[in-house]
């Protein structure tokens, strides 16, 4: 359930017009008669007081062919002219992909403005186009499942397995913010980030990149990063948090390490990595003070000793042997395995890496959590899955395969009104505000509007969530863990 | 320390529309407010510079579908589209945005990037059906970014000795044969399309700059492109081979073209080459059903390279069953393994190559380097359609290009190329791409790791449908 510190409020989109799904065409035959108007309860047709012509049809109010069964207002059939028609708009194509449909991105828009899931039955959101994975498995519910209440089920995660003295960190929803760098997104999407999990009780990450002052308040809720390039680690940001996290590798360019190029490191920026301004920075891949298992584990020690209250967690990618990483990991004293699939990452990255290399997280946590499981060790550690964890179904069938939690990414950034068009990086960033630090850009919305629109999307899936594992009979969604018998593929049977 | 192989990129833009991927209408309700025009920071919207009053139509090349004019005009009156001429490109292999990819490569020589997560499909036919492998945790002989100088992209092409004899007294007895060394695993396939002889010396020009080699059919080279005879495979029948002495004779390599009776008969037709030259013979054989029987059969009659040509899309020749390229390049590759005489010959494989990526996917299945074809062309404007039949069309401005900027164009995609076979190979943590040859451990192919994970859980279904 959710926390009592998490408030609804609706958050309408910063921008004049929606994406439309439809278009509404007027043909000549309109005599401007003004019934569409009296009739259409959403908004779409419009004739200004005074005015003798219809104004254009707005589009994006159109609810669609499902408007066909109400009789008594559906706009083309009222008209007595027969002058209105209706047809898919060409626009809608223009937006989103296979991974991220046009639909899906319509449907989190929806949730971060509502806080809840779309209540229009034309927006199919639960599954992407791209024809395996996540896209191929659909749920498979009991027909007489056990009654249980809404306000009976849990959402809970628990972080620290170990039972070692360390902080006992329970998180109210499973799942948190990926790292996003300070530079890499504009201050208020990080701070909007770091809000929400202070709301929400979860955590938000800072990614390689410096813990800006401006997180201390919400330091109950930040992961901070120790990445390969270790730019702005110190004692002190170590000392502040209950989680740290090693960073090896990053499932949008795994083994390729990381380049800030010169003229993104200003002066802001270079204080907070501790680096010259305006050279350029990088983040090599790998930990060149990491060469095996053992020397991961004296980092680990290193962490702990440093704060002896935090919980490790190690973030690394999806190869081959990604299993006998995470049991490495284990045996190194880690409390968080976290897995990032090859087709994940929300920073920009070489189209070539986010492409090929790794494999999907799909096939990574059944691998993980069934090797822990041989070895004993699945009940000790916390297994955390991301990169293509789109929706409140992708995070309950990720836990289904195994994991215990999810990390996103791109679901935040499409809160905010992503439209992922992916020029994070081009010329002076983000044209959208979201991933830039250029002055006019990053001033586009607020972080009060920001967080309101990521809690609403938290809300959004912890509700969805909850409606599943009522649907399952369940009362807690560690129940779920590793239940692949509640799975189908469309391929097999 | 040696000379590092480097290629020198330099941005060309041509400032010339290629294809663009979108279309926007501004309809009739427009009042000329200016909006987009201050909203689009690539600015794609402009005021008419004739009539500052009027807003001219927007410039697509410069778009990048970011949405703010769409959704911030006051009259909603603009409307965006896909182009239909650019969904009209390509076809089932040639995406329109590999094509489009290709041209901004050639463009700037810098890798790809972008944000915001993988857009494709989860797999798909041919080279989709595999990912490549990293590791966490490497020796400590890489570093990073700064490393990449130090991963060697080099293959010699040539026959090598399966094991060295020596004499009693320890000196070497066995016989080394000549091999030509490239520090890159790609060589320039014959145009797919009818080039100029201004065209095809940049082309040439090209392939000296990029340290690599073109092939080009014997009679298609001129005077003035045969002083660069050192970066130029001849093709020749294998009854031109007198006809063409002069050329074989400056040339380092020479391709032979396949005829059956080439099976029986390949010794005496590489003996007549090297009686004008030292130059290592290729055989290019198109990919057909038996392929594995050809290529075995040549290698143990003396074969220094083979080159598998499969057709535009990767297929092999109709026949019983058509493989894929990587399929058919991984049959051979075994096949070769099981003779125990992979390692005397080159394989050199082509058709299909369209992205960076098939460069290291193709040698992961077993080629040693890749020959590629149409892309170097779509680097100079180039449009490919599919339907109805095949068709590549040069742009019309093409000739007027001048030459420097044809080669730089070309090498450009060669650099982009390069930096991405790097970063493929980097992550893996292998340092020389000689090793990646044939490294399917290195591989993932999803025909296995989708049975070995979801075949495990649930049973094979007939049909794919719930």
């Amino acid at each position: 359930m959710k926390p009592e510190t998490v408030v609804i409020k609706p958050m309408p989109s910063r921008f004049k017009h929606k994406v439309p799904k439809y278009k509404v065409t007027r043909s000549d035959a309109c005599i401007n008669c003004g019934m569409c108007a009296k009739s259409c309860p959403y908004g779409v047709h419009e004739r200004i007081e005074g005015h003798n012509k219809m104004r254009p049809p707005i589009d994006y109010k159109c609810i669609g062919y499902e408007c066909r069964k109400n009789d008594e207002f559906y706009c083309v059939y009222k008209c007595p002219r027969k002058a209105l028609s209706l047809s898919l708009n060409p626009m809608y194509e223009t937006l989103g992909d296979c991974r991220w449909t046009s639909d899906m991105i319509i449907a989190t828009w929806i949730m971060a403005e509502t806080g809840y899931p779309p209540e229009r039955t034309d927006i199919g959101y639960q599954t992407g186009n791209s024809d395996g994975g996540f896209d191929k498995l659909r749920l498979k519910f009991p027909v007489n499942p056990l009654k249980v209440e809404r306000d009976e089920i849990s959402t809970e995660l628990r972080l620290n397995r170990r039972n070692d003295g360390r902080s006992n960190v329970v998180i109210s929803t499973p799942m948190y913010g990926g790292g996003m760098s300070f530079g890499s997104v504009s201050l208020s999407t990080m701070l909007s980030k770091a809000r929400n999990a202070t709301i929400w009780n979860t955590f938000t990450c800072t990614g390689e990149g410096g813990y800006p002052e401006m997180l201390y308040p919400y330091d109950d809720h930040v992961i901070t990063q120790v990445a390969t390039g270790l730019f702005g680690v110190r004692e002190e940001t170590i000392q502040r948090v209950r989680i740290v996290e090693f960073k090896y590798a990053q499932g949008a360019k795994p083994g390729l390490g990381g380049h800030l190029l010169g003229e993104k490191n200003t002066e802001s920026v270079a204080r907070m990595r501790e680096a010259v301004k305006g050279t350029s920075l990088f983040s090599p891949f790998p930990f060149h003070s990491v060469y095996s298992i053992e020397d991961h584990k004296k980092h680990i020690d290193w962490i702990k000793q440093m704060n002896p209250k935090a919980l490790v967690s190690v973030k690394v990618s999806t190869p081959n042997d990604v299993d006998m990483v995470a049991v490495g990991s284990y045996y190194a004293g880690a409390h968080i395995i976290h897995i990032d699939g090859g087709y994940g990452g929300t920073g920009a990255a070489p189209d070539i890496a986010k492409k090929n290399i790794a494999m999907p997280i799909e096939y990574a946590i059944p691998k993980v959590h069934n090797f822990l499981k041989e070895e004993g060790a699945r009940d000790a550690v916390t297994l955390i899955a991301s990169g293509g964890i789109r929706t409140a179904h992708d995070l309950v069938k990720a836990i289904c395969l195994g994991a215990d939690g999810a990390v996103v990414g791109t679901a935040e950034m499409v809160a905010l009104e992503c439209v992922r068009c992916g020029n994070c990086e081009s010329g002076r960033g983000c044209a959208r505000g979201i991933a830039s630090t250029d002055s006019e850009l990053a001033d586009l919305f607020d972080d009060e509007w920001a967080t309101q629109r990521i809690v609403n999307l938290y809300h959004a899936w912890n509700y969805q969530l909850v409606e599943i594992l009522q649907k399952f009979g369940m009362k807690s969604v560690s129940e779920l863990v590793g239940r692949t018998d509640l799975l189908e593929h469309v391929d097999y049977s | 320390m040696p000379k590092k192989y480097h290629i020198d990129i330099k941005a060309t833009p041509l400032n010339r529309d290629f294809v663009s991927k979108f279309k926007i209408a501004r309809g009739e309700n427009c009042i000329n407010c200016g909006k987009c025009t201050k909203v689009c920071i690539y600015e794609a919207h402009k005021r008419g510079a004739k009539d500052p009053r009027k807003i001219d139509d927007p410039h697509m090349a410069l778009c990048k579908n970011c949405f703010r004019c769409i959704q911030e005009c006051p009259r909603g009156a603009l409307v965006k589209s896909l182009d239909p001429d650019f969904l009209a490109l390509g076809g089932s292999y040639w995406k329109p945005d590999m094509l489009l990819s290709i041209w901004k490569q050639a463009e700037d020589g810098k890798v790809p990037v972008s944000g915001a997560g993988y857009r494709g499909p989860f797999t798909g036919p041919g080279f989709d059906g595999m990912w490549t492998d990293m590791s966490e945790i490497v020796r400590p002989t890489r570093d990073g970014i700064h490393g990449r100088e130090y991963i060697s992209t080099a293959v010699d092409l040539g026959r090598k000795l399966n094991h060295l004899n020596f004499a009693d007294t320890g000196s070497l007895a066995s016989n080394i044969h000549q091999t030509v060394d490239l520090p890159i695993p790609i060589i320039f396939d014959i145009p797919a399309c009818k080039l100029s002889n201004n065209i095809m010396t940049s082309f040439v020009i090209s392939a000296v700059a990029a340290g690599t080699f073109a092939i080009m059919p014997a009679n298609d080279i001129s005077a003035d492109i045969k002083q660069y005879i050192n970066n130029i495979i001849p093709l020749v029948s294998p009854d031109k081979i007198t006809a063409h002495q002069s050329l074989i004779s400056g040339a380092r390599l020479v391709a032979i073209e396949y005829a059956t009776a080439l099976l029986n008969d390949f010794g005496s037709v590489k003996d007549s080459i090297k009686k004008i030259s030292q130059a290592v013979t290729i055989v290019r054989i198109p990919a057909m059903t038996g392929i594995e029987d050809a290529v075995t059969k040549l290698a143990r009659s003396g074969a220094e390279v083979i080159h598998i040509v499969a057709d535009y899309r990767g297929m092999e020749a109709p026949g019983l069953r058509q493989r894929f390229l990587k399929d058919v390049v991984r049959a051979v590759h075994l096949r070769l393994i099981e003779e125990r005489i992979r390692d005397e010959i080159t394989i050199i494989v082509s058709g299909g190559i369209a992205m960076a990526e098939h460069v290291p996917k193709a040698i992961i299945c077993g080629a040693d380097l890749i020959a590629v074809d149409i892309p170097l062309l779509v680097a100079l404007g180039a449009l490919l359609y599919e339907q109805p039949e095949m068709t590549i069309t040069l742009p019309d401005w093409l000739e007027k290009l001048p030459a420097a900027t044809v080669v730089q164009r070309i090498v450009n995609l060669m650099g982009a190329w390069h930096s991405q076979l790097l970063e493929v190979m980097g992550a893996m943590g292998i340092r020389e791409v000689r090793r990646l040859r044939g490294e399917t451990g290195r591989a993932i192919f999803f025909d296995e790791i989708d049975k070995d994970t979801f075949g495990k859980l649930f049973q094979q279904r007939e049909t794919a449908s719930i």
